[in-house]
């Protein structure tokens, strides 16, 4: 069994709770044990670093120190949480000043950030630790009549010095986990941009014509659904989807999957089990 | 396939430039011509392009000057990403073909297109002036050219960065919400932006300030990187971005605008809670009327899949909570110490 702390991000816990119920499932059938950090706090983000860049690396330390102190590596599964931490996580690496301030505070709550610890998407996990050869051998119900559009989002990807795990410009990953799945990956050109999320709320009509461009290619090239390792774009590109396309004049839809779902369909579990029936599009 | 390998060792083969045409005099939409060359180990596409324009088509239009990185004039999209032609090798450029040995030379995005990879530069000038991309210097006009108007070190490294900037537009071709509206400031003028409000010999900055938080402005940036991941001269332009955000927060306080509300209430739940509360986050952001208007319909479609965050009073807090709540009030008041210190200066 591989140990991994699980950061809850915000999301999972209210709008898209399938995510974390569609892990349960099936983390022991892959040899992986998620220990949840309930005691972890929101990462800011990616908002809480300019409105106060001090108590963003409080924060975080923290989030990161909570998994220190049970030795085990952070897995976060949304983008901009990943990115949030790991950005967080550089910042106070490379500022021992920082550092030490956060400690000394960190100190009452028992806890120090080392920096001991890795912050991992749950994409990389199933695609480095499992390995792929593993979930090929576990599938059950391949997912072979599917053609699949891979849609990473910017924050696993950008910035590529945070990040570093996939080639930001041709990102593969996410295409390697589909295809382990039995899944046919079809040539996407935006699976490496952007859904709209962060301007949702101050500039609705700007994001609405990002998440549309990227859910009209993937009607256009007849992909049966789409999937993405970020709740955040999965709540743009499913929840928002008929007012995007609605706005882009385009009358059609696209079921949007998480990874977990996907991962979990492949692995035999039900739609309804997975909750693929509480998405808006379905 | 091995013939393709055998040519790349070799240092010299043969590579087709699929380069987009358009003519807007002539032409009534615009295509792919393409051109097949020998090309050496170690030649940019400029260069390319230059011994087409020169050996096969004089047509062929597109902007060049210094071929050294520096003035910026080369901008355009090599196999889908915005970049310098003159410093942009074939021979990396072909191991990022989509169809192999074809490399895809276009314009870059979100510019009006003028002919062939040249694109109308001034939608950018005319947001720079908008904008008041220059320092507007704070020296009395009958002391200019007299004497130095000198900055320290300290102040020089917070825009060093920012001052490489040489206006290619790779960033503005990439961006996001440029793309989704071109009123957008887009990225390299909140570069610019940033940049001159930071610099103490300018007399201006609230005023730029008030125009960059104003609709279409700072605020309209969706954090995707794509600028920053795409400049030619590796500048962190979301730290600027970021750092206009933090001034207007600070210098026109956190209720000025949807964005910093947007923004602020992260700042505040995160106390609260340790967790973010989704549901009231529209109407913070917007009020009611605007929550109701544009949210209702698919709050509906929500509740009946119960996908709804829940109400306030039903958000957990983070385990631990009250000792969470005193370490980030404790950091308030390192940030408060750290601002008095500042304004000492």
């Amino acid at each position: 069994m591989k140990r991994y702390a699980y950061y809850m991000s915000c999301i999972n816990e209210s709008m898209t709770k399938e995510v974390d119920r569609s892990i349960d499932f099936w983390q022991k059938d892959l040899g992986l044990e998620f220990v949840k950090l309930h005691e972890g706090t929101c990462c800011g983000g990616s908002n809480l670093d300019y409105v106060s860049p001090k108590h963003f690396a409080l924060v975080n330390a923290r989030n990161i120190a909570l998994a220190e102190k049970m030795g085990l590596d952070l897995i976060v599964s949304c983008n901009t949480c990943l990115m949030t931490i790991r950005t967080a996580k550089k910042k106070l690496d490379e500022t021992p000043a920082l550092k030490k301030e956060v400690n000394d505070i960190l100190k009452k709550e028992g806890l120090e950030y080392r920096g001991t610890s890795e912050v991992r998407h749950l994409l990389w996990v199933l695609v480095d630790d499992v390995g792929l050869d593993t979930i090929k051998a576990k599938v059950t119900v391949p997912l072979k009549n599917y053609r699949i559009a891979p849609f990473y989002g910017c924050h696993i990807l950008r910035p590529s010095k945070v990040l570093g795990r996939d080639n930001p410009l041709a990102p593969s990953s996410l295409d390697e986990l589909i295809e382990a799945l039995g899944g046919q990956t079809i040539p996407f050109d935006h699976k490496n941009r952007c859904c709209g999320f962060h301007t949702l709320l101050v500039a609705e009509e700007e994001s609405l014509n990002v998440a549309a461009e990227a859910l009209e290619e993937a009607i256009n090239a007849k992909a049966d659904f789409i999937v993405t390792p970020c709740p955040l774009c999965h709540t743009v590109l499913d929840g928002y989807q008929s007012k995007a396309l609605k706005q882009a004049h385009i009358d059609s839809s696209i079921p949007v999957f998480h990874i977990s779902e996907m991962v979990g369909l492949a692995l035999g579990y039900t739609a309804k089990q997975l909750g693929i029936k509480r998405h808006i599009v379905c | 396939m091995t013939e393709i390998i055998d040519q790349h060792q070799e240092g010299k083969r043969d590579v087709t430039f699929r380069v987009f045409r358009f003519n807007p005099q002539v032409d009534s939409k615009p295509y792919f011509d393409d051109y097949t060359i020998s090309a050496e180990r170690g030649i940019t596409v400029l260069r390319s392009l230059n011994y087409i324009k020169e050996h096969v088509d004089a047509t062929l239009s597109f902007r060049a000057f210094c071929q050294a990185g520096i003035c910026g004039s080369c901008g355009m999209r090599v196999n889908g990403i915005s970049k310098l032609a003159c410093t942009s090798q074939v021979w990396d450029e072909l191991d990022k073909c989509r169809e192999p040995g074809i490399i895809r030379v276009e314009p870059l995005r979100s510019l009006p297109m003028i002919k062939d990879l040249i694109v109308d530069m001034d939608p950018l000038v005319d947001k720079m002036t908008r904008y008041s991309n220059w320092v507007d210097s704070t020296m009395p006009l009958d002391e200019m050219g007299k004497k130095e108007f000198l900055i320290s070190e300290e102040e020089f490294q917070q825009y060093d960065k920012a001052t490489d900037c040489i206006l290619c537009a790779s960033c503005v071709s990439e961006c996001s919400i440029l793309r989704a509206n071109k009123e957008y400031v887009s990225p390299a003028v909140l570069l610019k932006s940033y940049r001159m409000n930071v610099d103490s010999r300018d007399g201006i900055h609230d005023l730029r300030l008030a125009e960059l938080v104003k609709d279409h402005g700072v605020w309209d940036c969706t954090h995707c990187y794509r600028c920053q991941e795409s400049c030619v001269k590796s500048i962190p332009i979301m730290e600027a971005i970021h750092a206009i955000r933090e001034d207007a927060l600070e210098k026109r306080g956190p209720r000025d605008t949807s964005g910093a509300k947007h923004a602020e209430a992260f700042m505040e739940d995160i106390e609260k809670k340790g967790k973010l509360v989704e549901a009231t986050l529209p109407i913070r952001t917007n009020g009611v009327v605007w929550t109701l208007r544009n949210l209702l319909p698919m709050a509906m479609k929500m509740i009946v899949k119960r996908r709804t965050p829940p109400p306030p009073p039903l958000v957990k807090s983070a385990k631990g909570i009250k000792i969470f709540r005193a370490m980030f009030r404790e950091m308030t008041e390192h940030v408060k110490q750290d601002h008095l210190k500042s304004h000492k200066k």
